[in-house]
């Protein structure tokens, strides 16, 4: 404890052992050389003593302990699919399951909360395994090819679900959601996200993440009233979130000409391997009604006129960036937005919760900055509406041990009241799905703007458009995300494209033409494939 | 008599192991490592000689169906593979080539005794300690924009700001593999030429200043010669270990922008573990090994030269 | 009046020696060696907000040992700095022991005649990438069938590997040092009865001490810096130090600057001091090799 009391906090410039002592109490501690001196009991203890004797800490503290017990209240009959898992579980106590989650935010969910409440329950260990997010692909699929049984939860993308399900990596979970009365959880999840666990007409686990691209701006800077003096002067309209590409490439442009090298109008995340680089130019490529492949040859269609222009657009955003913004990881994307030197951005949903500083109060988010921008953001649809939506699924392994006790997990974690206290811990990386999520009012109440936030991801979710859900999706990914750095570099974009083009061929015809071709359609059907069967499109989408 | 008989009797089992020990004694020796390279080093490549010829691929199918050159045909249809070769063959020119003149005036600098030499050695010698692949992170975090020094220190020494993409901008990302490469390995260059140059002795100058040499030419006629045989070694040690070029690429560029870092390791890597194209990253491995396994048989033979004679 | 040095420092005239143009290449030399590292070394004290603070900060105003806790208590740091330590010392002693025999035998026998010891040391041409596909099958699958045992994510999987691959350069340092030790003392100790295993492990090792710690401190190097077996075939159980440190690197958050550098610093020390002690050897391991090559 001491060893923990002598460091100083990076962002908490207050002193005082209370300060220091609630920060840890609050459940930081993971696993580490001096984990068993806090078990349990003796933190929820001090943590109690703490919070009626801290003012300061009081609400967050409050929160946690709150969302502890929300979750045990649930999982002894408030929620019946939590408790259904939990009661059916009960008999694999004593047993470790091992999940595999991203280092850093994503694994503190397991380590932190989700394990530590699930070994409460039920008395099965929960043992979490990090790594980065090429790693994560990786290495299941090395434990896959091994039959090494490393891993009983698995962790999917929407868009490696194909693969997992043809290859074996996976086990359809219908029998089970029958069995263990989980079918209730999938009621109230997007529709959109929904889709992801589905395939070949099976459910193949669930989908545990709301990852629609929302657009974060500046409420401060775009009601400064020289600036929109400016604007409506050169553009004959009002200075507001972007509604269309060019609107958007104007605008960032203009903010970057007044105030560079102050503000620059956005910076968006930009680097190889990053996630979210050939994201990009899916979403506006699809926006603009761009199509990935023609479905007769299965030829890719990503170097036509809608290729060209989509990433024209997006090399305007870029020249509009702060400079180095091509090698931006998200780090640099999110403490650059935090600082307050960018205008605008359009990526995952946290950004709402960092530039509140909620989720920075946690040491599990100690990577970030505080926000200088508190209060400062709007939240606004993409240009068009047709924004990035991306899933995750958890998803049991086909070589695990104890396949049951991995399911069971799988359903209590996910399960609505569960899934509603992950989603609000303040270093999830876990963000709304499920109607009962939009329309929380804890959650809404969390920070001044949060239920607009809420409403403005609700909306993301309806029009957006979903990632590419098809055998050898990543190899197509990143394939591209290569193609655009070097584009970013000042490649000739044409002929860049065209080269891409050429591998995804290659792609295809190693994987089989006619296979690809029935992944396609398959993942034309879904839900978000293409901007004019978006959720909202389908009438199927949720009253925000 | 019977006292050495019945000390014979006594004796007679252990003799018989150490007397095996001594006849057998050389092949006992070498058995262990052998059979450990054999085990370890030869095995995996004969076994891995059937997956060159059939399918094994996470995203096709589960089975391995023969498809004879399919997999080598693949790595030839791949503009990447044969970037990378080029792109292998070029910087581990390069780095070996700066190494090996930094090595050398480093090693010419430090030759002669002065206070405070001690300490350098030590210093210069710390890279070797530290994983190639640290190194690229750091020379990364030294490196990117915004938030490396490197810009700032540039612009002290030139004029106006100076904004530079190391890791992107034209022939930076070449640039900036052999900077932290040369960071990582001049100290070996350095001890090898060193102790080289420690070795020739000076009477020989000596002699020669007597002949009338200028210090110019006593370099280039004296110690060039007899420090040939050193400099080879170096330089093929050097050259065999930079064509494996992988850890530095890992952690400082990824192989970006785009393709352009990509080395042959790199690049098989990618293909194998990151792709899971098994039969084609073991394909293009088994290509990689034969070339230079023929640049190194060809390097080692000169080496091996003296030693015989 | 010329002093006279040790060596060939003929090969230096005093007019160059005493230059300007030698004090200021070395100068360069050490700036271009050390401004990197400190530049890593302080970025592992850096509060959150100076890590990516424009302008660069080269020292921070507030200091903090948070990167250290983080890395190595709820990174996997302690694990991998344990892993790696066992790891180098267990192939240092067993690659040190098993290339001396082998050096020995072809030193002292010519065992295998020159092909032999050209056999081992082509070892070292070999492309680890072209090892690591079969590897890591034989490793996670094969090996199971066959033997009963599974190495994949093991200690000691790893550690036979890596000895393996650090055999061509212990076997050829002790090669060369054998080879230019006179065997004299070892005839002698034949004749007044010794086995050759006496002679070889009371007379010879000792004798070849120096040489015996350079090897090791290859070997040690190697199995320390090594990465991408390391990648490839751990999981949880025996990653080493490398492996984790580049995992908080291209994270989708962005990568852990600070826990990166605390942990280079941390895998630093054992090296340093290594390097302090072993630097007279390493430059000797080094010269053997050469000058007998």
């Amino acid at each position: 404890m001491i060893h923990y009391l002598s460091y100083s906090v990076p962002y908490e410039k207050e002193d005082g052992d209370v300060k220091h002592d609630w920060r840890m109490a609050v459940g930081e501690h993971g696993p580490g050389v001096l984990e068993d001196l806090y078990a349990r009991k003796e933190f929820l203890l001090k943590a109690s003593k703490l919070a009626a004797a801290g003012a300061i800490a009081g609400p967050l503290l409050a929160n946690v302990e709150r969302a502890f017990a929300a979750v045990e209240v649930a999982s002894t009959g408030g929620d019946p699919v939590a408790t259904a898992a939990v009661n059916a579980a009960k008999q694999y106590s004593g047993i470790t399951l091992t999940t595999i989650r991203e280092t850093g935010p994503q694994a503190a969910d397991d380590k932190l909360f989700g394990g530590p409440l699930w070994e409460k329950l039920t008395g099965i260990k929960v043992n979490t395994v990090e790594g980065s997010d090429a790693e994560i692909l990786q290495k299941q699929i090395a434990a896959h090819i091994a039959h090494t049984g490393d891993f009983d939860v698995n962790e999917a993308l929407g868009a490696w679900i194909p693969d997992f399900a043809d290859r074996g990596v996976i086990v359809p979970t219908d029998d089970y959601l029958t069995k263990y009365k989980g079918s209730a959880s999938l009621k109230d999840i997007h529709p959109v996200y929904r889709s992801f666990a589905t395939y070949k007409g099976k459910t193949w686990g669930f989908s545990d993440d709301g990852d629609a691209w929302a657009l974060y701006y500046r409420k401060d800077i775009f009601g400064d009233p020289k600036l929109r003096k400016a604007y409506k002067a050169k553009f004959k309209r009002d200075l507001r979130p972007p509604t269309n590409w060019d609107e958007m490439t104007e605008t960032s442009q203009f903010i970057t000409d007044q105030l560079a090298p102050k503000v620059y109008g956005q910076g968006m995340g930009r680097a190889l391997g990053n996630p979210g680089n050939y994201f990009y130019f899916f979403q506006t490529f699809r926006s603009l009604g761009g199509r990935f492949f023609d479905p007769k040859t299965m030829k890719a269609q990503i170097n036509n006129a809608t290729g060209l222009k989509a990433m024209e657009y997006i090399l305007a955003e870029l020249k509009a960036s702060p400079p180095g913004s091509a090698k931006f990881d998200f780090l640099t994307m999110w403490t650059t937005w935090l600082q307050g030197k960018t205008a605008m951005i359009y990526t995952w949903p946290p950004t709402g919760r960092i530039s509140e500083n909620y989720a920075q109060r946690d040491k599990a988010f100690s990577f970030l900055p505080k926000s200088k921008i508190v209060g400062k953001v709007g939240y606004a649809p993409i240009p068009t509406g047709h924004g990035w939506v991306n899933g995750v699924v958890r998803c049991v392994s086909a070589d695990s041990k104890n396949i049951d006790a991995a399911y069971l997990f799988c359903q209590w974690n996910t399960s609505p009241s569960v899934s509603l206290q992950r989603v609000m811990l303040p270093y999830s990386l876990r963000d709304p799905y499920r109607l009962s999520h939009y329309k929380s009012k804890k959650y809404g109440s969390l920070w001044p703007g949060a239920s607009k936030y809420l409403k403005a991801l609700c909306q993301a979710a309806n029009d957006g458009v979903i990632e590419l859900v098809m055998s050898g999706a990543p190899d197509y990914g990143t394939s591209l995300d290569r193609a655009m750095t070097a584009m970013y570099a000042g490649k000739d974009v044409q002929s860049t494209l065209d080269a891409t083009a050429k591998e995804w061929d290659v792609i295809t015809k190693k994987l089989g033409v006619d296979k690809q071709r029935a992944s396609y359609l398959n993942y034309l059907k879904l839900t978000g494939s293409t901007s004019s069967n978006t959720a909202a499109a389908k009438g199927i989408g949720f009253k925000c | 008599m019977a006292e050495t008989l019945a000390y014979g009797r006594k004796r007679r089992p252990v003799r018989a192991v150490s007397s095996f020990v001594d006849r057998h004694f050389k092949w006992l020796l070498v058995a262990p490592a052998v059979f450990l390279v054999l085990a370890l080093s030869v095995f995996p490549l004969v076994f891995s000689a059937w997956v060159n010829f059939v399918e094994f691929d996470f995203s096709v199918s589960s089975s391995h169906p023969w498809v004879g050159f399919a997999n080598f045909t693949d790595n030839f249809a791949d503009p990447d593979w044969r970037h990378s070769i080029w792109i292998t063959a070029i910087l581990a020119c390069s780095v070996v080539a700066v190494e090996f003149v930094i090595g050398l005036l480093l090693a010419l600098a430090m030759l002669r005794e002065f206070p405070g030499r001690r300490i350098l050695m030590v210093i210069i010698v710390i890279p070797l300690f530290i994983s190639p692949v640290v190194t690229g992170g750091f020379w990364d975090l030294f490196l990117r924009q915004p938030i490396g020094p490197a810009n700032e220190i540039a612009s002290w020494f030139l004029p106006g700001t100076v904004t530079t993409n190391f890791t992107d901008d034209g022939y930076w990302p070449y640039l900036s593999v052999i900077m932290a490469d040369a960071w990582q390995w001049t100290p070996f260059m350095f001890v090898i030429l060193l102790a080289g140059l420690s070795s020739i002795s000076s009477e020989l100058y000596e002699a020669a200043e007597i002949d009338g040499a200028k210090p110019r030419q006593s370099f280039f006629f004296v110690t060039l010669p007899l420090l040939a045989p050193i400099m080879l070694v170096a330089i093929t040690f050097r050259f065999v270990d930079a064509t494996k070029l992988f850890d530095i690429i890992y952690t400082l560029t990824r192989g970006g922008p785009g393709t352009e870092t990509y080395t042959t390791s790199y690049y098989l890597y990618y293909q194998g573990f990151e792709r899971f194209h098994i039969g084609q990253s073991t394909a293009g491995s088994w290509m990689f090994l034969i070339a230079l396994s023929f640049i190194a048989y060809w390097l080692i033979r000169r080496l091996l030269k003296p030693v015989e004679a | 009046m010329r002093r006279r040095t040790r060596g060939a420092s003929g090969a230096v005239p005093g007019r160059f020696h005493h230059s300007v143009a030698r004090w200021v290449f070395l100068a360069g030399y050490f700036l271009f060696l050390l401004v990197p590292l400190y530049w890593a070394i302080v970025t592992a004290f850096k509060p959150q907000d100076d890590l990516l603070a424009q302008p660069p900060v080269w020292f921070p105003a507030h200091p903090t040992l948070s990167h250290f806790d983080q890395a190595l208590n709820r990174l996997n740091g302690l694990a991998a700095l344990e892993n790696s330590i066992i790891v180098a010392f267990a192939t240092t002693v067993l690659a040190v022991l098993v290339g001396t025999a082998a050096a020995y035998s072809m030193a002292r026998h010519a065992t295998g005649g020159k092909h032999l010891a050209f056999w081992f040391l082509s070892g070292r041409m070999l492309p680890p990438v072209a090892v690591v596909i079969p590897m890591f099958l034989l490793y996670s699958q094969y090996s199971k069938e066959w033997i009963g045992l599974r190495p994949i994510d093991t200690r000691w999987g790893l550690i036979v590997l890596y000895t393996v691959f650090a055999l061509p350069w212990t076997v050829w340092m002790m090669y060369s040092y054998f080879r230019q030790m006179p065997p004299e003392l070892e005839h002698a100790a034949l004749v007044d009865g010794c086995t050759r295993w006496q002679a070889l492990w009371k007379i010879a090792v000792p004798l070849a001490a120096p040489g015996l710690v350079s090897a090791a401190a290859f070997a040690f190097i190697f199995s320390w810096t090594e990465f991408l077996f390391a990648l490839v075939l751990t999981t949880k159980n025996a990653v080493t130090l490398p492996v984790v440190l580049a995992g908080y690197i291209g994270l989708f958050q962005g990568n852990l600057w600070g826990e990166t550098a605390a942990m280079t610093l941390i895998s630093l020390i054992p090296a340093l001091l290594l390097g302090i002690f072993l630097q007279r050897h390493l430059v000797r391991g080094l010269t053997v090799g050469a000058v007998q090559g």
